[in-house]
Formats: structure tokens, sequence, C-alpha cells
């Protein structure tokens, strides 16, 4: 019986070694943990957590795929806001400084309005305040341009758009 | 025999450390992870309180004479002192509130690196806070805190995508935690397996469960195989149930609390591990298994099946004479799940020979069996799932040990052989606050029953049936 053994003992990693393209290392993550579930709600798994010594290649894999090439700001965010403001026209855009500025905009069958905005994109992470959009809008009055207010739930809104299309764009990168 | 074994051994060993393919060396990394939870119980169990002084159960050593201080006597009066009201030796009764909170943390220290051929290694070090179950009370004011740190887990690995992982330490076997399937306690606390056991009492014994994790982390090699065709496998040695360091001596003559004894006196006491220190008599455990993940049809399936077995310790008498009293532990376990939409269910089948608490059953005992079966679904932040498990083992055993003159004497046992009957749910959900934190609750209930038995000898009758209900509302995080 020990001689089987012995022989299985051998024999399986080397049977093991013998695979092909249809073989892979499991991660350590995929090793169950019945400490009652505690360690499993760890968020990134076995790359969670502080490194107190050595050089986080994960961070710096994730920084440096948001971060893109050419843009001091986050590469989705840049992106995702040039896309969502697209539909005005553009009067200047700074990857450096991350600003984007529209000119002014009138939507079409809204004569006596118009809109602008002004958007930041402040960071190289892709985190959801991570962008910042103010709008502008003025009404006419009297044949003149006064400022208007306008609704407090539309920045937030832009944000949300610019943020839901980041996803978008990251999601497509990683299928890739 | 032994040459060819090491030959093989040896090309093995240059095929790992000289791999092929040349990949970048990675400085190794240190982490610190870990998790705390806090957490408010609300407990309804049989044995709750003690009204009739019982003697003390096994492996439990009373206190020192210091600490169990006898009565004054004062003018033929006895009058007891304050230090005798302390209740740690035998023949103290109690009564128990139902509420209390219940706190837990671990600090985990995870080294990963990377060697210029392409094997990463590293070790994971889990610093616990949470060894000591009572309290220990050496004499007055020199006591030990219920919040020493200890170890959990720590071991080191070495892994080739070609030839799979090698982990050394204390670790969970490949049965015994790290590869089963359809044990599913992904919800609240886990369940009737989740963190219940804060909250009850051992009077009346309804605390144990025979849940994966619970065969132990004892000092073990462990060789865990890389997937090939969703098929992955693995096996792991252990000489002893014994972890860390030193060799569990505790005096200057040896004796059974030596993790390398394989024969003692009073070997018979330890079929159950003993409450603290990691102490049984299983010895030379292995552990295999074998799994298969894949998906049909968008659901997502996993398999195992495995055994773990071992041999057990030894009785030796004063005189010398050595005598097997124990069945070899030998459990055959086999599990399935499946997960779709969120939707997980599985179950889990055990049967072999083993007592109810992953131990060496004595000679003549029945087999134990288990059936466990959970499921568990979750939407957006949301988790809710529910478990059962059902056992059936030998309850009292069918023989009893003892030394008369240095001899050792086997006793029937006069109630004759009992099934106990091991029963228990739980539900419970989780909502997820942010990535790692979240809320819990929970209800589990678990009963154990064995005809005939006096269960709870710290009240009066025969109670022949405990039961154990908590509530659990808390949070927890992981980080």
């Amino acid at each position: 019986m020990k001689r089987h053994l012995a022989a299985v003992a051998i024999l399986l990693p080397l049977l093991a070694a013998c695979g092909d393209a249809n073989q892979r290392l499991v991660n350590n993550d995929e090793y169950g943990d019945y400490r009652n579930g505690r360690a499993r709600n760890r968020p990134q798994g076995a790359s969670a957590g502080l490194v107190v010594f050595g050089v986080d290649k994960d961070r710096e894999a994730r920084e440096a795929a948001a971060a893109g090439t050419g843009l001091s700001v986050n590469a989705y965010l840049w992106r995702a806001t040039l896309d969502t403001l697209s539909f005005m026209p553009l009067a200047s855009a700074d990857p450096f400084g991350g600003t984007i500025i529209t000119d002014w905009y009138t939507p079409p069958g809204a004569g006596s309005e118009r809109f602008r905005a002004q958007a930041y994109v402040l960071g190289r992470q892709l985190r959801s305040d991570g962008v910042r959009v103010q709008v502008f809008r003025q009404t006419m009055e009297r044949g003149q341009w006064i400022d208007s207010p306008v609704s407090t739930a539309t920045n937030s809104e832009m944000e949300d758009k610019v943020l839901a299309r980041a996803r978008e764009l990251r999601s497509q990168s990683a299928a890739r | 025999m032994r040459k060819i074994l090491l030959g093989t051994t040896a090309v093995v060993g240059a095929a790992l450390l000289a791999p092929s393919f040349a990949a970048a060396q990675e400085a190794p990394t240190v982490r610190i992870g870990g998790f705390f939870r806090a957490y408010y119980g609300y407990t309804q169990q049989s044995a709750r309180n003690s009204t009739t002084p019982s003697g003390l159960a096994n492996n439990t050593a009373g206190a020192t004479a210091n600490l169990a201080q006898s009565s004054l006597t004062v003018g033929g009066t006895t009058v007891p002192t304050t230090e005798s009201n302390v209740g740690a030796g035998a023949g103290e009764v109690a009564r128990l509130s139902k509420n209390d909170f219940s706190t837990d943390a671990e600090v985990h220290v995870f080294v990963n690196g990377k060697t210029a051929n392409g094997l990463s290694y590293g070790a994971v070090i889990e610093i616990a806070f949470n060894q000591q179950e009572g309290r220990n009370i050496v004499q007055q004011r020199a006591s030990t805190g219920k919040t020493t740190a200890s170890i959990d887990e720590y071991y080191a690995f070495i892994a080739s995508p070609t030839f799979g992982q090698i982990r050394f330490g204390d670790e969970d076997g490949p049965v015994g935690g790290l590869m089963n399937s359809g044990v599913i306690t992904n919800f609240g606390t886990g369940g009737v397996y989740g963190d219940r056991e804060s909250f009850v009492t051992r009077q009346g014994n309804d605390r144990t469960t025979t849940s994966p994790g619970g065969l132990g982390d004892n000092t073990k090699i462990i060789y865990l195989s890389p997937q090939f065709f969703g098929f992955d496998f693995g096996a792991s040695f252990a000489f002893n149930y014994g972890v860390g360091e030193d060799t569990g001596c505790s005096s200057n003559q040896s004796s059974g609390w030596c993790d390398s004894s394989y024969a003692f006196t009073g070997a018979s006491n330890f079929g159950i591990a003993a409450a603290g220190p990691e102490m049984s008599v299983r010895r030379n455990e292995y552990q295999g298994a074998l799994r298969w993940r894949g998906s049909l049809a968008g659901v997502g399936l996993s398999v195992t099946g495995g055994y773990v077995g071992s041999g057990a310790a030894k009785e030796l008498s004063p005189l010398n004479v050595q005598r097997s009293i124990f069945q070899p532990l030998g459990v055959w376990q086999v599990g399935a799940q499946a997960t779709a939409y969120g939707l997980t269910v599985g179950a889990q089948y055990e049967h072999g020979t083993s007592n109810f608490f992953w131990g060496n059953p004595m000679k003549g005992d029945r087999p134990m069996d288990q059936f466990f079966a959970g499921a568990s679904y979750t939407v957006g932040p949301i988790t809710v799932g529910g478990n059962y498990v059902m056992q059936t083992v030998e309850g009292a055993s069918r023989t009893a040990y003892g030394y008369t003159g240095g001899v050792l004497t086997a006793t029937p046992n006069p109630a004759g052989a009992g099934l106990m009957r091991r029963l228990g749910y739980g539900i419970g959900g989780n909502y997820r606050l942010a990535p790692g934190l979240d809320i819990v609750a929970e209800y589990s209930s678990y009963t154990i029953a064995e005809r005939g038995r006096d269960l709870d000898p710290s009240n009066p009758g025969v109670q022949d049936r405990s039961t154990a209900k908590v509530f659990i509302l808390g949070t927890r995080l992981a980080f």
C-alpha cells in the first residue's frame, strides 16, 4: 500500500506537468477558506491590503493602464468626457491640465436658451470623484443673453454620464 | 525502491527549479490585510445555566490550588470567601444572560515574490487574537486575557504554472477546507458553520460542528496541482496534530502533550481534540482531493471528491504495555455545487470512521455519516442564504478505558451503544455597504440528541437533547 502511495505521489505531479494549453496555475484565491468565510470577503483577493514593503506591481499596472500615454489624467475619464460633451462645439481641451471647455450651444428647438460646459478631469485614477462638470445656462431676455440658474442635478447627471461612458470604455479595453 | 524514489525526486526537483522559459524576477512584496468583526448575539441554549455542580469535563484541568480557595470556617460556620466564588473549579454554578457582544480580528501578512525562472514564492502569516476560549487564571492577579495574540495559520509556498504549488506550514488540507465543493457558507457569518460558536457555551455539548475547517490546520506539507482540463487535485501529509514551533511537551518528562508522542498514558481521552491546546491522538494524517470546475450552459459547476485518513496514538500503560484502542480516521467526502444568475446551490456527503469532531473513534464505534446542503442568492450588494447539516455518529463511546494498578482496563459502557444525532441549520444574509464592509444578520440552530444519555450533567435529571439557537447581528470588515 505504502509503495503504491509513493508511486502515486511521484506520478501525479509528473502527470500534471504533461498538460499544455489547457493547463494553468490555480490562483491562491481559488482555494476555499473555511475560517467562517471572513477573509474571503477581501475586496481584491490576494492583491488586497496595503503593501508595506516592496513595489506594488498590481497597483503600478492598474495605474499604467489607466494613465495611457501622453495624458497626465485618466485616459478613460478623458475620453469619456470628450465623448459625452461632443454634442457641443469644443472651445478648448487641455489633456495635461485635464480641462475641457465647450462653446455656447443652443439645443434645437430651444431658441431662447443656450448652454456651455466646463469639465475637469482631476487625476490619474479612474474613480467616481475624478471628474467635475459645470454647466452654464443663459436665456435670451429682451434681446440680451442673461445668466440663468441651472438645475442643481444637471451637473451631477452629466458627471454620471461621463462615468458610465468611462466604465464602458474600460470594460471594452479589458475585454480585448 | 529507495534509490528509484530518490532519483525520481531529484529529477522532479531539477525540473521544478529550472523551467525552460524565462520570466522577470520580482522582488518580494509584503502586504498587510485581515478582518475585523463585531457582533451582537442573542442566544437561547438549553444548557446555558448550570444548576447542579458537576465534575470537570474531559481534558480540562482544574484551577490551581491557589485559585480554588476553600471557604473559611469561622467559629464552626462555613463562610464563602470572595475567591471561592470566582467560579473556576468544579462544583460552582452560574446563570448566564442571553445577550452578549463578540469581537474578533485577524491581521494577515502576505509575502509574495517571483524568482528569475518564473517560480512564485511567498508566505502567509495570519495573526489571530482569539487564542483562548476561556479566561486563563493562573493565580490571583495573574491571568491571561482572552484577546492574546496567536497564530491562526502560517505557511510558506512555492508555485510554478507547470508543477503546481507546494505549501508547507500550519494550513488547512485539501479536504479540510481548501478544495471542498458544496459547502455553501457565503452568507451571513456562514450559517450553521458561522460564528455562532462565539456565543454558545460548551455545557450541553451543542457547540462543536464538523465543518471542513474543523479538520484542523496542523503543520503539514501540501501539494496542489495546476488545473488541467478543469481538473486539479491536492494531497497533504502531517505527522501529527501539533502546530507551531516547539515540541509541545509540558514538563521535563515526555508525555502525551508532546506533539510527536505516538503512545502515551491517557491517550483514550484525546480522541476528541482537547479544548485549547491543539492536541489529539491523530497521527500520520493524509488527505487527497480531486476537484473539477467548469461550466455547462452558463451554469458554473464544481465537484470535489476527497479522503482524509490517519492513524492514532496508542495507549501506553505505566507498565510500558502499548495497546491500540482507536480506529484509524478515514472519511470519504463528495460534494458538488452549481452557480447561475447569482444563485448557488450545493450539497456534500461524508462517510467514514470519525467521531463528531474529526477525531479517531474508539475501536468498535460506529462510523460517522454527515449530509450538508446549502443555497445562497446574491443580488447586487445583498446575499441571502441558508444551510443545513445532519450527522449521525457514535455517542458515548462503547468502551471506557482506565488504569487499575497500572494495567489498562476496558469497561463496556453500561448505557450501551448510543447513536448521536446532530442537526443544525442556519439562515442569514449580508448587505455590502462598501467593498469589504458588510452588515450581517443570521439565525442558526444546532441540536444534538442521544437517547438515554445525559448530555448536560450540570442540570438535574437526564437531558438527552440539547439545543442552542443564536441570532447574530453585526458588522464585518475585510481589508
